[in-house]
């Protein structure tokens, strides 16, 4: 897909339910893969990375509702939010 | 026969740091990649002592020395706050024991079978003592096995650097090892023997746990379900099992089979539902759900503990097993009827899932999320999580069984803490997959509830099916169980010998202004005078002979008899305050005063139309299948002096023309015709009287309390089953103010409808009458709708907004107003449906819109 599009076109859409899982993530597509176990180990494909939560204006809202709203309430969405935009540059 | 109950479970944990280093996969995989990393290295400085990890606080939870919730009261990190007391106590707990690895080594050549596993002399003559020794294990007959077949540590040491045997290591010295059980064939390779072994010995060690907890005798058990994550076979069948019945035999089950059951994750909570039904049907009194360990997962995430300075947590090999069986009366039961599960359609959201294995099971049983003390879900220990990043993974899984109640509007946003705190209990078990998921609680559940501190829990399991590869879908399944209600099920009767089949009746017993003595005497009386027929009573404890189901109230009465209905377990019920659909009403039996002659009602309660012409000509249909079902072939039928009488006269002569037989009967008065007179009511001139039920219910009341002064209703047989097309079950219905005879009556009422098939005769009546141009008869005669209140014109219907549980009812609005009245509250966005209650018809709303709702139909002018 990086291949295809490019990072201009492309972001990456993450779902983690835990802020340091989301910001590993978020930091393997664009800084490369920090504990250098997968494929992605330094691979620099400088994509940027957005949490579900941050695109709820983007979304139907009853698509959101549907599948998003409940683990809204779980997870701590400020902390998600700060520690993925930390890895957009 | 009563629901299954739960009789015992028991828990066993090992401690296993050369497991860990040499055949944990974490370990294995790090060897293979990078076999000079510093992890491995510096792995055995972060092991505990057998004694550290036996008195880590979790681990004493899991054997049951601390109840969950002490660790509440314990500061982290918990290994470094250990529970004090001598090794040999807190090796041994309430619900199991945590046995040391050299030990548990000496378990594995005594479950092995083929003679693979080879142990060094005096290790084996050490263990053989040590084991025979162990309250638990010591009467095991394959224990022999260690008084043979030794060798030394010369020849193991060749059998694993050159023959591709399996090394066993206590405290870094090889003691023996675990041969290949094939030259070539990979599933019988050395290693997936040694994690089969180790499962195996791990579970057998449980289940004899369990036995010595419970004192079932292993002779006694007729089937055990094996739900582990491994998997027993050769290669033309990896997974070809039988773990279960291996098991049995190390444990002396000689009168049982068994067989394995797999689902990842959720295989446990698979297994207790697959028991408690085989139990619940009669298959099999005793059945055993065990699994056991799996060594792989030990120091899986080991380098996360590791990089933290923390000891490797995951040092603990876990197993259970569990004990189902027939209701005792004391143990908690299994609500088999209450099950919940992921289907393959639910979908993968969290709310999807959540939603399918814990909110929908619940709505089918008409239960909410807060009529569950707590469950058990996830039960993984946090300090072994949070450190490699996935959290406390027991308080996400209860934040989002509270934050789906608040979609679900049962608690405000604001309360979402407070129910998380509220049903919240502290992970404790280890990582293992299968073992923290649901069953860690089934013991503590059971002493808590037993204790009377805790009515009803839920069990969940999950799973991640995709690590098999074979699909993407998530799995979950979830059951509840409930305090015992200290009450063993008369089932003798299920077993009825009699050559004519019982018709089966249940009567619920709360609710009456009587009280439920009451009650109960007319449900004896039922029994007494009819020995066709099977009273089942719902309700408190009672001393009574008759077969009785206890449940906490009104609600759950209704609950349970509408779920037996629906099973087949009850041919009929007779209640009351219970509302039926719009379209529903009943039929009411009378003993008319001049004659002592029997006649029906109808109708009595609820609405068969909003259109009163409509409901009148329903109300007759009604009535004739009621009169058919109780043996009358061609009931006479009279129309009671009332508002629209002569309507409904010249709508029933239509259908007659068009073929409908209509048996119509002659009033007792000089003119005659089949428009009833009070006379004729008072002498039962027709078989059936048909009336609005308002009216109806207006005659029940008084041909059945004028003897008594009028507060008690002593004759008749109550306001009969509610009766509409394609209606579904039969229910009588009752009024609080029925006495026991009458109640008798009931019975007797519901129980001759359900021999004389009404359903089938209500439905043959219905088509009869569309045959004959109902249809075009009710719009001919329909009446036009008293003028609206509001401007809804019935072709602007609006559209329902979402779905809420409505259980608040309004009532007092005019029945031709009902639909409108609804209408106007789907305009303002609030959920709303309309019913019929006691006293007439009511719109159903969700509580917390009960003000606004009052408000909205006050300013329309409906209340």
């Amino acid at each position: 897909m990086h291949d295809k599009y490019g990072k201009d076109d492309l972001i990456v859409l993450l779902g983690g339910a835990e802020a340091e899982a989301s910001g590993l993530a978020a930091e393997t597509v664009s800084a490369g893969d920090p504990t250098f176990a997968g494929p992605l180990a330094g691979v620099s494909l400088g994509l940027k990375a957005y949490h579900i939560v941050e695109l709820k204006d983007e979304i139907d809202a009853t698509v959101y509702e549907d599948q998003i709203a409940m683990m809204e309430m779980v997870i701590d969405v400020d902390a998600v939010i700060a520690e993925v935009a930390n890895y957009r540059g | 026969m009563g629901f299954p109950v739960l009789k015992g479970a028991a828990y066993a944990l090992i401690h296993a740091n050369d497991i860990t280093t040499h055949q944990g996969s974490t370990q294995t995989s790090e060897r293979r990649l990078n076999p000079d990393s510093d992890y491995l290295k510096e792995l055995p400085k972060h092991y505990r002592t057998f004694e550290q990890a036996a008195a880590y606080p979790p681990n004493q939870v899991y054997i049951g020395n601390l109840e969950p919730k002490a660790l509440n009261d314990i500061p982290r990190p918990w290994y470094e706050n250990p529970v004090k007391g001598a090794v040999k106590d807190v090796r041994k707990g309430k619900h199991g024991e945590i046995m040391p690895l050299d030990e548990f080594i000496g378990l594995i050549k005594a479950v092995d079978a083929f003679d693979l596993v080879i142990l060094e002399e005096k290790f084996q003559n050490k263990m053989y003592d040590v084991l025979k020794a162990h309250d638990v294990v010591g009467a095991w007959p394959f224990l022999e096995k260690l008084t043979k077949n030794h060798s030394d540590v010369a020849t193991i040491k060749d059998s694993v650097d050159n023959h591709g045997s399996e090394p066993l290591y206590y405290e870094e010295t090889l003691v023996g090892c675990v041969k290949k059980a094939h030259a070539f064939d990979e599933a019988l390779s050395s290693h997936v023997m040694f994690e089969n072994l180790v499962s195996k010995a791990s579970a057998a060690f449980s289940l004899s746990l369990l036995f010595k907890n419970t004192g079932l005798d292993p002779a006694d058990v007729d089937y055990i379900i094996e739900c582990s994550e491994e998997a027993c076979g050769d290669m033309n069948q990896r997974g070809g099992g039988n773990f279960a019945k291996s098991i049995g035999e190390t444990c002396g089950c000689v009168n049982a089979t068994g067989s394995d059951t797999r689902g990842f994750c959720a295989a446990p909570t698979h297994a207790m539902i697959n028991a408690a039904a085989l139990v619940k049907s009669g298959v099999y009194k005793n059945v055993i759900v065990v699994a056991g360990g799996a060594s792989t997962k030990l120091g899986m995430n080991g380098k996360d503990h590791a990089k933290k300075g923390m000891p490797i947590l995951e040092d603990v090999i876990g197993a259970f097993a569990a004990h189902i069986a027939e209701d005792d009366g004391t143990s908690p039961i299994i609500r088999t009827d209450i099950v919940g599960r992921h289907t393959v359609g639910s979908g993968a959201s969290p709310q999807a899932v959540t939603q399918a294995i814990v909110a929908d099971p619940l709505d089918r049983a008409g239960l909410k999320i807060a009529d569950i003390d707590t469950f058990s879900v996830e039960m993984q220990n946090p300090e072994v999580t949070e450190p490699a990043g996935a959290g406390d993974v027991p308080t996400a899984n209860y934040k989002m069984i509270a934050a789906l109640g608040v979609m679900r509007k049962e608690f405000e946003r604001t309360d979402l803490n407070n129910v998380v705190s509220k049903i919240a209990i502290p992970g404790f078990a280890p990582t293992q997959g299968h073992i923290p998921s649901g069953v860690p609680m089934l013991g503590h559940f059971k002493d808590i509830m037993e204790a009377g501190k805790l009515n009803r829990v839920m069990i969940v399991g999950k799973g991640s099916l995709f690590l098999g590869r074979l699909t993407n879908l998530f799995d979950g399944v979830s059951f509840v169980m409930e305090k015992n209600p200290g009450f063993t099920t008369d089932d003798s009767d299920d077993s009825d010998t009699s050559p004519v089949k019982r018709t089966k009746v249940a009567l619920t017993l709360m609710g009456s202004e009587h009280g439920e003595a009451e009650l109960l005497r007319g449900a004896e009386l039922a029994q007494a005078n009819n020995s066709d027929i099977q009273v089942v009573v719902i309700g408190s404890k009672h001393d009574t002979t008759l077969k009785s189901i206890v449940v906490v109230d009104e609600k759950e009465a209704h609950a349970r008899m509408d779920s037996m209905l629906k099973s087949g377990e009850l041919d009929a019920a007779v209640t009351m305050h219970y509302n039926f659909p719009i379209g529903v009403s009943t039929v009411g039996r009378v003993v008319t005063p001049a004659k002592g002659k029997n006649m029906l009602i109808a109708n009595t309660t609820g609405t068969s139309d909003t259109v009163r012409n409509a409901a009148l000509l329903k109300n007759t249909l009604q009535g004739v299948a009621v009169a058919k079902a109780c043996g009358i072939a061609r009931p006479t039928v009279g129309i009671l002096n009332i508002d629209g009488a002569r309507a409904l006269e010249r709508m029933l002569e239509g259908l007659k023309e068009k073929g409908y037989d209509i048996n119509f009967t002659e009033s007792a008065r000089a003119d005659g015709g089949a428009v009833m007179r009070g006379n004729d009511l008072l002498q039962g001139v027709p078989d059936v009287m048909v009336m609005d039920s308002l009216t109806g219910n207006v005659m029940m009341k008084t041909l059945s309390a004028f003897t008594t002064g009028g507060s008690y209703e002593s004759i008749g047989d109550g306001y009969g089953p509610g009766v509409g097309d394609g209606y579904d079950r039969i229910i009588n219905i009752i009024s609080r103010a029925s006495g026991a005879p009458v109640v008798a009556g009931a019975l007797a009422f519901a129980a001759n409808c359900a021999k004389g098939e009404l359903l089938k005769k209500v439905n043959a009546e219905f088509a009869a009458a569309k045959k004959a141009g109902m249809d075009d008869v009710l719009k001919k005669f329909a009446e036009v709708s008293a003028p609206s209140k509001s401007e809804d014109s019935g072709d602007d219907t609006p559209t329902a907004p979402p779905e809420k549980i409505v259980t608040t009812e309004i009532p007092g609005i005019e029945i031709l107003d009902l639909d409108d009245a609804v209408h106007v509250l789907w305009r303002a966005g609030i959920f709303a449906s309309s019913g019929m209650g006691c006293t007439g018809p009511i719109v159903l709303v969700a509580p917390e819109d009960e003000a606004q709702v009052r408000k909205l139909l006050t300013e329309s002018g409906h209340l």
